[in-house]
């Protein structure tokens, strides 16, 4: 295998793996992506069978050390206040994910500017926002055009069903005069590109049987894959190699069997995420590079960004079929999205409503919050809150900090012997001022919904989906991994294309974003194959 | 000939009668008669699918509560869980997930709480579209609602 040489190896093939794959297909390079995991089989999906809700607490957990496949690698979030939960396979996290699929807004990329916080990102929403179009037709999403918090934009399809849940809390939204409007979903609300629609199962964090939800094993991949993109499932990449030159020439990988292989490159792409990515750069050190791939700034693995998450839910007197429809998808609310001081901290929060749970779920959770006890009373507590609950969940801003981190366990590993991550974070006291004011007009938001009970709760710890900035973009060497088109400003044919080189976070649901700046880098590189590594 | 008829079940008959009395005693049947005990679902299958992590769990339970536990009244079955359950909150609510799992999975015990039988998929729900003009007051009143110009 030595000899072989591929022009371009992608690593992962997730959210921005699929895209960027997509997209270079277009130059007819040889292009190969390793992914660690398998494809995952939809008529194996919890939703096929009775037990769908157990199954979340075991194989389709999306906590990978509950999980515990060997296609997984354990994390130490022992120092962390929030836990990472991933998916890995063909598709990444997106076949786990909610599909709610807000864009960054234009302020997001400008808030040193704006609030004097953090930094400013070396591109701006105008450059993305072809490749967020662009991405939502792929994807196929769901939405509603004409919310006055966006720039105009066009979703493909139209909103997914509000159902009485999002009716309620538009309802209450109105009577404070608050913005609310239909989410932008990745789930199509109609058949589309030779896709069934959403069947509203529900359980969309447990896979979609239906194929409904627009996760890229479904969208991006079988099209690149036409198109002439080789994609290898069950391949650990350890390391990037890097010649005399300093060019990154290949990685070393584990096949299926555990077996140690080497594939040589010419360009390799990083789409492993915010947790992935600096795990490998950091594992790839060599005489060049003492501290990790790509590294001459200190940055990789630093300014860790999750979001942080609260949780308030309303128990309502009438039947609203909770449990119907896609969980995380339904209506949100960007009233306090942006910088006002006078709430005594900066940036802001989305406010995302979601749906019920199961019935498993509702009556585990109510027996933990002591609302529906076993025993005698448990079937007229059960009643009154499965199916008339609805939920807002509060996704904070959180703004990059050097001491929170990505770095290598020292024991802990992966079944191939890989050193495991570990991660090191704690919540700013702007995030938790922001979230304590997010929590309390949750509370006002479903009194005026017309909730008879009201519980908060956060921030949560289980909630590590958005793994961002440890990699960022900028225009200066020193305080950031990769210029403003992913390219690493040390290794000019390395590429990272994935969460990892956002410079802020937004207070948004990453993946629309993630996936656009994919989509920009494979078009930058696209338009810049004659002097690439200049 | 031999008195002993086999069975495959995984536990003795005593435990079995002590299994029935605290499936009942965790989810009764209700009093409007809609609802069935956990008894009345069938238990025995799902062990048959989930006993190799259920059964250890379940027989923690059993050999904590009394032989007479089947006898007792509704109170003190309740009081001897609700006193197991604080000894070993853990394990309690792993069991407790395993009853209201089995429980729940009941086509009887779906249909009475608006669901449909078996699996979601691929029957699906009907979700209603929802009022759009709803959004009109967001609309009308977009100019404090706008999005922060860069």
């Amino acid at each position: 295998m030595t000899d072989d040489v591929v022009d371009v190896l992608i690593i992962g093939a997730g959210a921005s793996g699929a895209s960027v794959a997509w997209s270079l297909a277009d130059t007819r390079m040889r292009i190969v992506c390793m992914e660690q995991g398998d494809w995952t089989n939809p008529s194996e999906y919890p939703t096929t069978a009775a037990n769908w809700e157990s199954q979340a607490y075991g194989p389709y957990n999306i906590n990978p050390n509950v999980r515990g496949r060997d296609t997984d690698y354990p994390i130490n979030n022992d120092e962390s206040a929030v836990a990472v939960v991933n998916f890995n396979g063909v598709g990444g996290s997106t076949i786990l994910y909610g599909a709610h699929f807000p864009r960054l807004h234009p302020s997001d990329f400008k808030v040193k500017s704006l609030d004097g916080v953090a930094e400013d990102w070396p591109i701006d929403y105008a450059t993305l926002e072809p490749y967020f179009a662009q991405n939502d037709r792929v994807m196929g999403v769901s939405g509603l055009s004409g919310d006055p918090m966006y720039p105009p934009k066009q979703p493909p399809l139209p909103p997914l069903p509000m159902g009485l849940v999002g009716e309620t809390l538009a309802r209450g939204f109105n009577k404070l005069g608050w913005h609310w409007w239909p989410s932008d979903s990745a789930i199509i609300s109609q058949p589309y590109e030779g896709r069934d629609k959403c069947l509203n199962l529900g359980p969309c964090l447990s896979a979609c049987a239906q194929g409904g939800k627009s996760s890229t094993d479904i969208t991006y991949w079988p099209e690149a894959i036409r198109r002439g993109v080789e994609l290898r499932t069950r391949c650990r990449v350890r390391e990037i190699t890097v010649n005399e030159q300093g060019f990154a020439d290949g990685v070393v990988y584990y096949n299926a069997d555990g077996e140690e292989c080497y594939q040589r490159a010419e360009v390799v792409v990083m789409a492993c995420n915010g947790v992935g990515t600096p795990r490998i750069l950091l594992n790839s050190t060599s005489a060049r590079f003492p501290d990790g791939l790509a590294n001459r700034s200190g940055m990789v693995g630093k300014n860790l960004m999750f979001h942080p998450v609260g949780f308030v839910q309303g128990v309502f007197e009438e039947r609203l079929d909770s449990h119907k429809g896609p969980q995380a998808c339904c209506i949100l609310s960007k009233e306090f999205y942006e910088s006002d001081t006078t709430r005594g901290f900066v940036r802001g929060y989305n406010m995302q409503i979601t749906r019920g749970s199961g019935p498993l779920n509702t009556a585990m959770a109510g027996y933990t919050q002591g609302t529906i006890p076993w025993g005698p009373g448990h079937h007229e507590a059960f009643r009154k809150r499965f199916d008339h609950v609805a939920a807002i969940g509060i996704i904070g801003e959180d703004l990059p900090e050097e001491h929170n981190t990505v770095t290598l366990d020292t024991e802990l590993t992966d079944s191939d012997g890989v050193p495991s991550p570990k991660i090191t974070y704690r919540y700013s006291d702007n995030s938790l001022k922001m979230i304590e004011h997010g929590l309390a007009r949750g509370e006002e938001a479903m009194q005026a919904a017309g909730a008879v009970e009201i519980t908060k709760a956060g921030p949560l710890r289980d909630t590590g989906w958005h793994l961002l900035g440890t990699a960022r973009m900028g225009n200066d060497p020193e305080t950031s991994v990769v210029n403003h088109w992913g390219r690493s400003h040390d290794v000019k044919n390395l590429f990272i294309v994935d969460g990892s080189i956002f410079v802020t976070g937004g207070g948004v649901n990453p993946a629309s974003t993630i996936q656009a700046c994919a989509l920009y880098i494979a078009d930058t590189m696209k338009k810049n194959l004659a002097n690439l590594f200049d | 000939m031999s008195d002993i008829i086999g069975s495959d079940h995984p536990f003795n008959q005593p435990q079995q009668k002590t299994l029935a009395a605290v499936l009942d005693t965790l989810v009764p049947a209700s009093e409007d008669g809609q609802m069935p005990s956990a008894t009345e679902v069938d238990f025995d299958q799902y062990l048959r699918t989930q006993g190799e992590i259920a059964l250890p769990l379940i027989e923690a339970v059993l050999e904590q509560l009394d032989n007479t536990f089947a006898e007792q009244s509704l109170e003190e079955r309740c009081a001897q869980l609700q006193a197991y359950s604080e000894a070993d909150p853990l394990n309690f609510q792993q069991v407790l997930t395993h009853v209201y799992d089995a429980y729940y999975q009941d086509d009887r015990v779906r249909v009475a709480i608006g669901m449909i039988k078996g699996p979601v998929f691929p029957q699906g729900n009907e979700v209603m579209a929802g009022d759009l003009s709803l959004l009109d007051p967001v609309i009308n009143n977009s100019e404090q609602h706008q999005y922060r110009k860069v």
